[in-house]
């Protein structure tokens, strides 16, 4: 017995075992879809914080808020542990935080190959955007132009050159080039200005002029040991974040919480249902299933059949509009509220669990039916099916051949062992009610994880959709570890190699 | 049983038997399966002439004596010549006013409406048994014309909804085909590889291995990562860019890891670097289909369709694909585990036939009955999730008319009961026929199973 059950700890930890590289490729896919989704970060949380602007301008503030917030999300850092790129690349692009800047240098790199050229390039290009930034002509200058169009101009030039850093096709290039030639010839006071782009103008000529595009076709690998999937995992030291293993998922990007938070407060109802619908259709399909296979052929194993076979095929989301449709409805019968888990004006001061309990159960009883009958006609079917297949066995024939009455073959010899497929396919369950709780939680508005994800990907908001992502992976995985064990637990036939 | 014994004997004694046709025979005899097989067809059909039946151009026209097929015409326009005046009149077929047109004849399709076209005047959710106004040519208000009924009501916009449903047919079977086709491909190919290798039986020696592995490396390289401008400018454009981007990536992709494959059988001559290996394939690929099915798979679709620049429906069905072979996988893994035991694939061994050949002339045909089920559970479920997405509005352009979308527009307002009932009836009916053809195909196929 002793060894039995240290032989089955040691199943179970090689079973935990192998989660782990699951779980790692799951974060990898997550960490993979937030870097490739569109738009930049810190863009988005500067301008939410800051809306409005004239175009081309930046203040000193934004900028500084910028690097900020480039440091709080990692982005300062590259990307993963290693990088494959060509022999062409530098290993420090991932320093230039602009993302359509640094897309566009890379695409420079792609068609040209010369990395000093380039860089040469943009860094006169940097210059002279700077120059143009905080230039303000004084009075003097001003002298026999017209203010306004003059200001005009300069705006044009400030928003054209950083345009152009954001530019890779030639054509364009050339077009915002010859525009900001133009202006600057305009003004005699521009001088400096134009010897700095004059510079530009060579190194862009110079780009053209050394290619070597046979730097592309070598690929390199470079190797980074701090980067931002290391610091999304295990956190910077607690300057800015934590890591995904301490709990920390990073920062929301609509309401600039900790999506931790968000999460802490929305995974209890999304657990509550799952686990619910999963209890619920364990009790409702188990006496069904025996039922149906132990009358084989009778009317109620029929038509039960034919009733689970149209709820397996049946819609979620239907289904849950239907019920919607009939009881939520002021013009059929307005039994049921149409959404949430408790009333709008929250539950009463000083209510007890109990009461609570009361108030919030006509919001359940819609979703907790919808959640559950997908799984339970599931579970009927198999039960059934295993039950049927344990009735024809000989030891069943033997027992009631010894006279044991009909009840007590079927509850005392068949059902214990009917139990075992039933018990594997918690495995199925469980991820199948953690996914649909996406759909489910947004019709019925229940405030859970579910629907969280749908506002999250509504509003673009990446990280929270990979934290999301990466703990419904972990909780799926718990089920497969819970519905192994259970296995292990029941079936002493299992051998725990 | 007696009599099912019989079957066989009388069909095992005729000449020309054949599985095949056992196995249809079975079919048949299950009648709720081979009915779902007929909606099935009929299904099909309804997709394939669905610009014909549901357009609100006219299958045939004369006006002032031009004939015109404005609903099969690949032109969208016609040039009439009064001939009293000799004016020019241009007739633009999608934007043209076919039902106010003085035309001599014409005949509509029996859908009378486009799916994205609205009906101005019979707009804001007209009941299929309400009232439905038509305003004639001389601006005169009459009862709908039965030709013209919105048999299935109309959404807000006065879009009607059989003509919906009846384009959205065209999608749920199109998933079918094409993200089943992803996942069948995969999955079959995966499996098999698996099932008939195992992890004690592709051999290859030390030198071609890391050969091989060095191969992969360059190909991945010089097929995506080199190429990753043009891929991404491929899949901003259109579907189509992006399908030829990806086949000139997996063009190169294969040609450099072939060139790699025969050099490393050169490389595996030389001395120490001939050592043999295996390579465990079967524990490759059952983790990797552990891990997928770990995912929680319609969160990680809707992470995916999320991110895409560009939204479209066969991106949506792709994804699908990707990541719903798992099934198709094990269950053909499994048969090949067992076929690849069986005394002819040994025979055929003996004789000295290429693995490549054993593998898909030999062992596949036989393999494949698990498979043809997996794949008709396998679109039931795909179909399912696509509904769910553009019930969700996830990933779906919103010009695309889906059962889904549909369903959804039913959620704003629940006394419009017809949005919310047909579009489901026609998901439930659809999931509902895959799944009897799933049960019907594995009785047929695998006399074990059937009691």
């Amino acid at each position: 017995m002793c060894g039995k059950i240290s032989r089955m700890f040691r199943y179970i930890l090689k079973r935990i075992f192998i989660f782990i590289p699951t779980l790692v490729i799951i974060t990898l896919l997550g960490f993979l879809i937030s870097i490739n989704a569109p738009g930049d970060p810190v863009e988005r949380m500067v301008s939410s914080a800051q809306s409005g602007g004239e175009v081309g301008t930046q203040s000193v503030s934004q900028m500084k808020d910028k690097l900020f917030w480039r440091k709080k999300l990692g982005l300062d850092l590259p990307v993963f542990y290693f990088s494959v790129t060509s022999y062409a690349y530098p290993d420090t692009l991932y320093k230039i935080g602009d993302k359509p800047e640094r897309e566009a240098l890379s695409r420079l790199i792609a068609d040209h190959g010369n990395w000093n050229a380039i860089e040469q390039y943009h860094n006169g290009l940097i210059r002279f955007c700077d120059a143009q930034l905080f230039f303000k002509p004084d009075t003097n200058q001003l002298k026999g132009y017209e203010t306004n169009k003059v200001i005009e101009d300069l705006n044009q030039i400030k928003f054209e050159a950083l345009s152009l850093k954001a530019s890779y096709e030639e054509a364009v290039m050339q077009a915002k080039i010859n525009k900001i030639q133009t202006l600057l010839n305009k003004y005699s006071f521009l001088n400096d200005s134009k010897r700095l782009f004059d510079q530009v103008v060579l190194d862009h000529q110079n780009i053209k002029n050394t290619e070597s595009k046979w730097k592309n076709y070598i690929p390199k690998i470079a190797f980074y040991k701090n980067n931002q999937y290391h610091r999304w995992l295990f956190g910077d030291g607690g300057e800015f974040s934590k890591g995904i293993i301490r709990g920390d998922f990073g920062t929301s990007y609509v309401t600039k919480q900790p999506i931790s938070e968000v999460i802490y407060s929305k995974i209890g109802w999304s657990l509550f249902f799952t686990l619910l619908s999963v209890i619920l259709a364990y009790f409702v399909s188990i006496p069904i299933g025996v039922k149906a296979a132990a009358n084989r052929g009778s009317r109620f194993d029929k038509s039960s059949s034919i009733v689970l076979f149209m709820l397996y095929s049946m819609p979620s989301f239907w289904l849950a509009t239907l019920l919607l449709m009939t009881f939520a409805n002021p013009d059929v019968f307005h039994w049921l509220p149409a959404s949430g888990v408790k009333p709008a004006i929250g539950y009463p001061e000083g209510a007890g669990l109990f009461e609570k309990i009361k108030i919030s159960f006509p919001y359940i009883i819609l979703p907790a039916i919808c959640y559950t009958y997908s799984s339970f006609a599931f579970l009927s079917r198999t039960m059934r099916v295993s039950m049927i297949e344990i009735v024809g066995q000989d030891y069943i024939r033997t027992a009631k051949a010894k006279g044991l009455q009909e009840n007590t073959v079927i509850w005392k010899h068949a059902f214990r062992n009917s139990l075992l497929p039933i018990i594997t396919v918690f495995a199925n369950i469980f991820p199948a009610a953690i996914g649909g709780s996406v759909i489910l939680e947004s019709i019925f508005t229940i405030p859970g994880m579910g629907s969280e994800a749908i506002f999250a990907i509504q509003n673009n908001n990446y990280p929270m959709i990979i934290a999301i992502l990466t703990i419904t992976g972990f909780l799926t995985l718990v089920g497969y570890l819970i519905s192994d064990i259970l296995y292990a637990l029941v079936d002493p036939r299992i051998s725990y190699k | 049983m007696e009599e099912l014994k019989k079957d066989i004997s009388i069909e095992e004694t005729q000449a020309d038997f054949s599985f095949r046709k056992y196995a249809w025979t079975q079919f048949k005899k299950n009648k709720p399966a081979y009915y779902s097989y007929k909606v099935l067809v009929f299904l099909a059909i309804i997709a394939i002439i669905a610009p014909f039946i549901a357009t609100d151009q006219p299958l045939y026209c004369k006006y002032k004596g031009v004939s015109m097929f404005p609903a099969f015409s690949f032109s969208n326009n016609c040039e009439i010549k009064d001939p009293q005046t000799g004016n020019i009149e241009n007739i633009q077929y999608d934007i043209a006013d076919w039902k106010h047109m003085e035309a001599e004849t014409i005949i509509f399709a029996p859908v009378a409406y486009t799916p994205n076209k609205t009906d101005y005047d019979n707009a804001d959710y007209v009941s299929p048994g309400g009232k439905q106004i038509f305003i004639t040519a001389a601006g005169e208000e009459i009862e709908m014309p039965t030709k013209f009924r919105h048999w299935l009501g109309t959404n807000k916009a006065g879009e009607d909804v059989l003509s919906g449903l009846i384009n959205g047919t065209r999608v749920s079977l199109t998933i079918g085909i094409l993200s089943m086709g992803i996942a069948s491909l995969i999955g079959i190919l995966l499996g098999a590889m698996a099932g008939y290798f195992g992890d004690k039986k592709l051999q290859t020696t030390r030198g071609s291995f890391w050969t091989f592995i060095i191969g992969l490396f360059f190909a991945f390289y010089y097929a995506f990562i080199m190429r990753s401008f043009e891929l991404a400018d491929g899949f901003a454009t259109s579907s189509l860019s992006i399908l030829i981007e990806l086949f000139i990536s997996i063009f190169i992709f294969t040609a450099i890891s072939s060139i790699f494959y025969w050099l490393g059988k050169l490389v595996g001559k030389i001395g120490f670097l001939s050592h043999k290996v295996f390579i465990p394939v079967d524990s490759i690929i059952s983790r990797a289909i552990e891990i997928l099915i770990s995912m929680p798979l319609l969160i990680l679709i809707i992470s995916v369709a999320a991110i895409a620049k560009e939204k479209s429906i066969v991106n949506i069905m792709i994804i699908i694909g990707l990541t719903s072979w798992t099934g198709i996988a094990r269950l053909t893994r499994a048969e090949f585990l067992r076929i690849s035991n069986l005394e002819y694939i040994q025979a055929a061994k003996s004789m000295g036939f290429k693995e490549f050949r054993i593998i898909f002339k030999h062992a596949l045909p036989n393999a494949l009955a698990p498979a043809l089920v997996a794949i008709a559970f396998g679109v039931a479920s795909a179909i399912l999730t696509e509904s769910a997405l553009s019930f969700l509005g996830v990933g779906v352009p919103p010009t695309t008319v889906t059962w889904g979308s549909l369903l959804n527009a039913g959620r704003e307002q629940f006394s419009a009961w017809w949005l919310v009932v047909f579009p489901g009836l026609a998901i439930f009916i659809t999931v509902t026929i895959y799944n009897l053809l799933g049960e019907g195909l594995r009785d047929a196929l695998d006399p074990r199973l059937k009691k």
